[in-house]
């Protein structure tokens, strides 16, 4: 397709130009160099990104097309790597009107597999214990009412259940066992944890820092915030703890999961959007979407560590490597302008490359990582 | 339904243990029974076992769920409700590994058993030698029709009664017998009387002896005793025979409906045949070419080359000279403002940048003073509306922004009367109070409660939304007709027609102004082989669905315009002409005078025709017509790959058509 050829191109000429002016090389490693893959959601032109970055460089592989209606942007948001790695998943968020799933096979990145989910259906994971794709139902525009989670068997790609969480949920995360699903709703400030092998919402967390209004004018009940907007939720990947973005009161909350309980609270950069954890748990990195910045954090001492500037404005998601070396960090820009995805090194706190992709750069997602020979 | 688990063993608590340690790769479980037949309604629970790799019993827990949630349900203990008929699945799925053991368990639903049949449409009394439709259904024991069951029809006496291949009364002669309807073991007996057939007249009459192609001509049939009274309730069957007058290969020519309407497509000698029992009697007309073609030439070109050109108004501004804004698509977020008082020069004179992608539609206000234009694609995902004082157009100052539940993008909207119809992230139309411009404020809005309802468009006419909802059709709203007491601040739905295809676009009122008659254009879109967006032409499909809404409650769908493998997308009426951007055939002239019958594009009524293109367009020399508007005796129009346009019609040259 045209545009593919055209982002490829572009990406082309970015991958040419290489590193971002201020970029900084990383140090000498002492460890072999790696492979990393990643995949991006360009949203506002309907493509998906995968990316190759070898430790210096990173670079577009290949442009896929995505979506069914020729003359509308049906924006990709959410994409997610299976646990076994055959097959990634991408929510679109708009249809006439429900978005839909899609199933993706993953040596060739063909179409291999989709189902009708709610309005607006954005971030997802699927559950090693249950093995069911959990997607919010973002349902971003119009009226604020109370969404869902809608929970799907991705080998038959069928949706088999759908559960009430709150309005606008984003971040669908799940605990490192894959029994508790976690998401926030941003217009009424809870977190949700929905007990994944009964569908059924188990507990709700008001995530306000006694700021905002005390009741919700959305609907969300006692407790309710309409100020706090948490957009993400990152559940700890060895400890009972999760890590909240508070866009709207640009906090970092630390929530007990046992307790049920935020412990801590760290003040960030302007509009925390997007929050993943490295697979020790040492750290997390969090995007401030109102900064163009993206903040690195000691998770143990509650310190914001590096604030790292992004290439363009926008930062929307990150993704930590699976040996929490780097993170990729995808920046939405604005109009016509490009999206980028920048490459983080985490050890020094710098980024360390950057590659033009498609408008709007929006979900992310880390396929994995191989040796370079 | 609520999924599901049954707690075999203790529930992990969540701790500090690797993902992949839960310890239940190995086992294995065993359901029972390993399918299900159930009778619709019917439920029964499934029985699960796990097992360690040595076969011995061991602590586990099962997940079910459907896969047709609509065709079974299944809770937690493993009941299995059968809700629709049919094959459906449900899962058990061994919780806690990766690669858990998983279980299919095919679920076949059937009808309860036949009960009873039921006629449905079967008359009391038919006149010999005429032909009458039966219809009836088998009963299950549940009360629900099986239909998947036929019913047989025979006649008690086939000298009186006839049952043809059809499964059609076939009336032979005077009598009294039996209709036996007959299948799956169960039959039921309907008497019917069959009366001599009185008619002994037998007339067809034309109301004109000549027409043109594509003028509608109404065959009148009357039927009378042998006494010379008027029979009105013996059926009559009407043929049409044709005689081209160019009868080298030609195709089905004419059609007459059961009502009498009759419509040439190509000139010749049409004869129109009724019969009636054993009379028959015909009536012949002569159809004459239309004779309405001339041509589009082109008067000027305000070329966008670099982007997607999207919505145009065409609008005479406040100092009296002409002025014309376009949208962008997929591009930067701007939208551009021509002066077109001299459209042979076509003059760009302004440009509005705002934060989106595209600027999808764009409307002026009837004072010319207000310009309102949407976004899509907004880096804040806010998108809504801008609302831009044009007073001059060549300087638009922005007034105000409005985006409150507006964020999931504005794809069109329409001013009228100080209001704004704005599309809401495609579900809805919201009703925006911009009397003060610089503080918009939404009064109402307007959504269909259908299952998955979506909406494209929206055009206001003499107080009345005419929106285009895909699939749910056309929507007639009131919005200040006052025909159902609507209002903007309270709208107020009246009529709709939907039709099968869910194509509908765009949707465009009009009297007709010979006829009187009221008719609603629904336009198509439709993408079967995709959209290119660069390097190559698209080949979209569609047509215009002309809707007669006269009677607001049986709203007919009477005739077509479709041009032959393109896709139409916006359109406009003016007087009885209408001008319709037709995507990869350009734009189109079409004269819908008169009563409207069958398919307008071969009955002649084409007018005009002209494609847009340019070496330099977006994509090089391929048409992709998005709006039209005409505008002081000439047509503007945007095409999407080449930008704003302004031809008029010309007299024919060369050869027809």
């Amino acid at each position: 397709m045209s545009r593919t050829a055209w982002a490829a191109c572009l990406a082309l000429v970015a991958g040419v130009q290489g590193q971002v002016a201020d970029s900084k090389p990383v140090g000498a490693a002492a460890e072999p160099r790696r492979a990393y893959s990643v995949l991006v959601c360009a949203e506002s032109s309907d493509e998906v990104y995968k990316l190759r970055f070898d430790g210096a460089q990173v670079a577009v592989e290949k442009v896929i097309p995505v979506g069914y209606q020729a003359t509308e942007i049906e924006g990709p948001h959410g994409i997610t790597v299976a646990p076994d790695g055959k097959h990634w998943f991408l929510s679109m968020a708009h249809g006439k009107p429900f978005g839909l799933l899609y199933r993706f096979r993953s040596s060739d990145d063909r179409v291999t597999g989709r189902v009708q989910l709610g309005l607006f259906p954005a971030t997802m994971q699927i559950s090693r214990a249950t093995g069911l794709l959990y997607c919010v139902n973002f349902d971003l525009h119009g009226d604020m009412t109370p969404s869902s989670v809608s929970i799907v068997d991705p080998v038959e790609m069928a949706e088999v259940g759908r559960t009430r969480t709150g309005s606008m949920p984003h971040g669908s995360r799940l605990s490192p066992d894959g029994k508790r699903h976690y998401s926030c709703s941003m217009m009424d400030g809870f977190l949700h944890e929905i007990d994944a092998v009964s569908f059924e919402r188990t507990r709700r967390l008001p995530l306000g820092d006694g700021t905002g209004a005390a009741k919700s004018a959305h609907g969300g009940g006692d407790g309710a915030d309409d100020r706090c907007r948490p957009t993400w939720v990152q559940p700890h990947p060895r400890l009972t703890r999760a890590y909240v973005c508070l866009n709207g009161i640009a906090q970092l909350a630390e929530v007990d999961l046992a307790g049920w309980k935020v412990t801590r609270r760290w003040p960030t950069g302007k509009g925390p959007y997007n929050v993943d954890v490295t697979p020790r748990g040492d750290k997390a990195v969090v995007t401030y979407k109102g900064a163009q910045a993206v903040g690195i954090w000691d998770l143990t001492r509650g310190k914001e560590l590096a604030r790292v500037p992004t290439t363009r404005p926008v930062p929307h998601g990150v993704a930590v490597s699976d040996d929490g070396r780097f993170a990729f960090v995808s920046c939405e820009s604005i109009g016509a302008q490009p999206g980028t995805v920048d490459v983080l090194d985490l050890r020094v706190g710098h980024r360390v490359a950057s590659v033009a992709v498609g408008l709007q750069a929006g979900g992310i997602a880390f396929v994995g990582s191989r040796p370079l020979r | 339904m609520t999924p599901t688990r049954i707690a075999v063993g203790a529930l992990l608590l969540l701790s500090a243990l690797p993902a992949q340690s839960t310890g239940t790769e190995d086992l294995v479980l065993r359901v029972k029974p390993s399918e299900l037949n159930l009778t619709l309604g019917a439920t029964e629970t499934l029985r699960t076992e796990v097992v360690d790799v040595g076969g011995r019993p061991a602590k586990g827990e099962v997940l079910f769920f459907s896969l047709d949630r609509r065709g079974v349900s299944v809770d937690k203990s493993g009941k299995v409700t059968a809700l629709r008929t049919g094959s459906f699945r449900v899962i058990a799925r061994l919780v806690g590994a990766a690669n858990g053991s998983r279980v299919v368990i095919p679920v076949r639903v059937v009808h309860a058993k036949p009960a009873a049949i039921v006629l449905r449409s079967a008359p009391q009394r038919v006149f010999a030698d005429t032909i009458v439709e039966l219809d009836a259904a088998i009963i299950g024991e549940d009360g629900r029709t099986r239909p998947d069951l036929t019913v047989d029809f025979r006649s008690s006496d086939p000298k009186i009664v006839e049952i043809d291949d059809l499964r059609r009364i076939v009336a032979r002669s005077a009598g009294t017998c039996a209709i036996i309807a007959s299948g799956s073991g169960l039959e039921q007996r309907h008497q019917l009387v069959v009366v001599a057939n009185p008619v002994r007249t037998l007339t067809v009459t034309p109301n004109v002896k000549q027409a043109r192609t594509g003028d509608v001509v109404h065959f009148a049939v009357a039927t009378a005793d042998s006494a010379g009274k008027r029979i009105d309730d013996v059926p009559v069957q009407l043929a049409v025979q044709a005689k081209p007058t160019d009868h080298r290969g030609p195709g089905a020519s004419g059609q007459i409906e059961p009502d009498g309407r009759f419509v040439a497509e190509t000139p010749g000698v049409y004869t129109v045949i009724a019969a009636c029992g054993k009379l028959a009697a015909s009536a012949t007309v002569r159809i004459t070419p239309r004779n309405v073609q001339q041509q589009l030439v082109k008067v000027g070109h305000g070329e966008v080359f670099h982007v997607h050109t999207s919505d145009l108004w065409v609008w005479e501004g406040v100092d009296g000279r002409d002025y014309a804004v376009t949208g962008t698509w997929g591009a930067d977020g701007e939208a551009y403002f021509w002066d077109v008082t001299d459209p042979r020069r076509i003059e760009r004179i302004a440009t509005v940048k705002v934060d989106a992608r595209t600027v999808n539609d764009v409307k002026v206000s009837k004072d010319g003073r207000i310009c309102v234009i949407s976004r899509e694609g907004a880096s804040n995902r806010k998108n809504g509306i801008i609302v831009l004082d044009v007073s001059n157009p060549r300087s638009p100052k922005m007034l105000s922004k409005f985006t409150d539940n507006l964020t999931g993008g504005v794809h069109n909207l329409f001013i009228d009367s100080g209001f704004v119809y704005a599309l809401s992230a495609g579900r809805r139309y919201d009703v925006i109070d911009i009397h003060d411009p610089s503080a918009p404020v939404r009064v109402s809005n307007f959504e269909l409660k259908s299952p998955g309802h979506a909406i494209h468009d929206v055009w206001i006419a003499n107080g009345i939304a005419f929106s285009s909802n895909w699939r749910d059709g056309i929507q007639l709203v009131d919005v200040g007709n006052g025909i159902r007491g609507g209002s903007p601040q309270k709208p107020v739905q009246f009529a709709s027609y939907a039709y099968p295809s869910g194509w509908n676009h765009a949707a465009f009122p009009f009297r007709s102004a010979t006829t009187k008659r009221f008719y609603v254009i629904a336009g198509d879109e439709a993408f079967p082989y995709g959209l290119s967006i660069e390097n190559r032409p698209t080949y979209p499909r569609g047509w215009f669905h002309f809707i007669d809404f006269t009677d607001l409650d049986k709203p007919r769908e009477v005739a077509r315009y479709e041009v032959p493998e393109a896709g139409t997308h916006n359109l406009w009426v003016e007087g009885d002409v209408l001008y319709a951007a037709y995507y990869n055939a350009g734009v189109r002239v079409v004269d819908i005078s008169g009563e409207l019958l069958g398919d307008l594009y071969r009955q002649g009524r084409e007018i005009a025709w002209f494609l847009p293109t340019h070496h330099k367009a977006k994509v090089p020399n391929a048409p992709m017509t998005w709006g039209p508007q005409p505008h002081k005796g000439r047509i503007f129009f945007s095409d999407w790959n080449s930008g704003l346009w302004c031809v008029e019609l010309a007299p024919q040259r060369g050869r027809r058509r």
